[in-house]
């Protein structure tokens, strides 16, 4: 995924730079984190220990900010616009980005009205502007858009931080897949045997068909041996009936 | 005599090598199985090299023949990549190896691949013996550290991995008498493009001209292993997290974007128009296959009614014609 490959680097680097500072210090560095063009993970540097520190302190905001980062959308800045820090343009864009990753994580259709309200934009135009420019070049999402239907069908959307809760749906999906891929398995294995014992049958079948077919000609064979007899005399009574 | 290497080469193996080989070794063989008027002129002559010839009758209860040759390639730094091999007149009865046949040989490969050398030899059998030390040493002057390819032509069934082995030689003190000895490596098989498609066009080649259930069991087959394979990925990916969850494993918050992203896929093809088209296909494929089999019936029923009519109308004419049966 390259995507992650891109990120890992930064990623380091600012979980270095988190680490090395501390209280109202981190909020600068949250604001550059959070403007990186390529950044999209920060749940590391969320799990860096100072960065934890300050939950509940003055600087609560910028850790708040920071986790509307990694789990919020667009529509969550609007809302509670009040607990959150203003926002420079690259971090508004980048939370948009961000957001779209989000209708991603449970539609795979994504309807161009839905988009156009979850992201503030007003015409189509822009809407496909923001989706080609920033999400596919930039590599968070792949997919097709349809201007005739008006929607967005997402093939391959990056990953967005976890959320606590999500690793146990995630391990539920993955036993579904198992268990739907191993029954499939079954069925395959079932199918392969009905068609090995559906072919041994039919040989069965038409070798008992010939062996019929040898029998019957071996009889006739036979008959044709003791049918001149028969013959003769039949011809002996026709000629004699044309000659009456 | 096999214990492991300790050189530190890595080497690559093409199948075109084991092809070669195996296609020597058969050549050889169904050579020497032909009736014995034939087998003592013509392995002889046309063999490319020299086995214990056989007495007539006895085909299969002699020793199978041990064929010889030489493998080529290129070696760069520490690794040893063999790319062909050709045949080699050896006998081991008398140990000597035609030194002029393998000098032209060399010198004709040369000219057509200028980076191959002679990387050592190959031959078939199932261990390496005593005897082939002899012809080891024989190459040295070519190669001071020749590889020795091994095939067992054995058909196994139960085997799971290629039974070839690559041993090289190293100097080990026995006894406080330093001797040569082999010792095992390891190798992968390396392939080009073009050898990757003649032997996947080799590996399906099997069912052909066989039943339609033969062919629908092969293919069936096919996506059965490879379902397989994506089932054990699948169930190591859930162990991965299950532990994670548990907490054996520290949390790897990229690994598990990945996977999110990974999931999210899933219901790879769900809507409402997939379920269209392809009930539309399968109707269709239905009712073709339906047509064919009308088709069938009503041919057969066709010639069953003209044998019927030929039977039994000659049947009322008999009497009138002689017996040209």
């Amino acid at each position: 995924m390259e995507i992650e490959e891109k990120q890992a680097e930064v990623i380091d680097h600012f979980v270095k730079q988190v680490s090395a500072q501390k209280g109202s210090a981190l909020g600068s560095v949250f604001v550059e984190a959070t403007s990186h063009p390529s950044l999209f993970a920060f749940s590391e540097i969320l799990a860096v220990p100072t960065v934890a520190e300050l939950e509940g302190t003055d600087n609560s905001v910028h850790l708040e900010m920071l986790r509307l980062f990694a789990h919020g959308t667009w529509s969550d800045y609007k809302r509670n616009s009040g607990k959150f820090p203003q926002l420079v343009p690259d971090q508004v864009l980048k939370l948009k980005q961000l957001t779209v990753l989000t209708l991603a994580e449970t539609k795979k259709v994504l309807s161009y009205d839905q988009l156009m309200r979850e992201l503030d934009v007003t015409n189509v135009r822009e809407l496909e502007d923001f989706l080609i420019n920033d999400c596919m070049y930039a590599g968070l999402v792949r997919g097709k858009l349809d201007q005739l239907q008006r929607y967005f069908e997402v093939q391959f959307a990056a990953g967005r931080d976890l959320r606590p809760g999500q690793l146990g749906s995630m391990i539920q999906t993955l036993s579904n897949w198992l268990a739907t891929s191993d029954n499939l398995l079954v069925t395959i294995q079932d199918k392969i045997k009905w068609a090995d014992t559906m072919s041994e049958l039919d040989k069965k079948h038409r070798k008992e068909l010939e062996d019929r077919v040898m029998e019957v000609k071996k009889a006739v064979s036979v008959k044709t041996a003791s049918r001149p007899i028969l013959t003769s005399k039949g011809s002996m009574k026709s000629t004699l009936n044309l000659v009456e | 005599m096999a214990s492991s290497s300790s050189s530190g080469l890595t080497f690559k193996l093409h199948p075109l090598v084991i092809v070669n080989i195996s296609d020597h070794y058969t050549r050889v063989k169904s050579q020497l199985s032909l009736p014995p008027s034939l087998t003592s002129t013509s392995s002889a002559a046309t063999s490319n090299n020299n086995n214990n010839n056989s007495n007539g009758g006895e085909n299969n209860q002699n020793p199978p023949p041990r064929v010889y040759g030489c493998v080529i390639g290129v070696q760069r730094g520490r690794t040893v990549e063999i790319f062909n091999s050709f045949e080699l007149i050896y006998d081991p009865s008398t140990r000597s190896l035609d030194r002029s046949f393998l000098e032209k040989k060399q010198e004709l490969y040369k000219k057509v691949f200028p980076h191959f050398y002679v990387l050592g030899w190959y031959s078939t059998g199932s261990d390496a013996q005593e005897s082939d030390m002899h012809f080891h040493k024989a190459l040295m002057d070519i190669n001071e550290s020749p590889l020795y390819v091994l095939l067992n032509p054995a058909i196994n069934p139960a085997q799971k991995d290629l039974p070839v082995t690559i041993y090289e030689s190293e100097l080990h003190v026995i006894d406080g008498v330093p001797q040569l000895i082999f010792v095992r490596s390891s190798y992968t098989i390396e392939t080009v493009e073009a050898e990757r498609i003649s032997v996947d066009h080799v590996a399906h080649l099997k069912p052909s001209g066989g039943s339609a259930a033969t062919q629908l069991a092969a293919q069936l087959t096919g996506i059965h292993s490879a379902i397989k394979m994506l089932n054990s990925r699948i169930r190591v990916l859930h162990q991965y997290l299950v532990g994670m969850q548990k907490g054996d494993i520290p949390c790897e918050s990229s690994l598990l974007r990945q996977v999110s992203s990974l999931l999210r896929r899933l219901p790879a093809i769900e809507s409402e128009k997939f379920q269209d088209d392809f009930l539309m296909e399968y109707n269709d494929t239905l009712l073709i296959t339906y047509l064919a089999m009308f088709t069938n019936c009503s041919s057969t029923m066709n010639e069953l009614v003209d044998k019927f009519n030929t039977t039994y109308d000659r049947h009322s004419r008999r009497g009138g014609r002689t017996a040209f049966i």
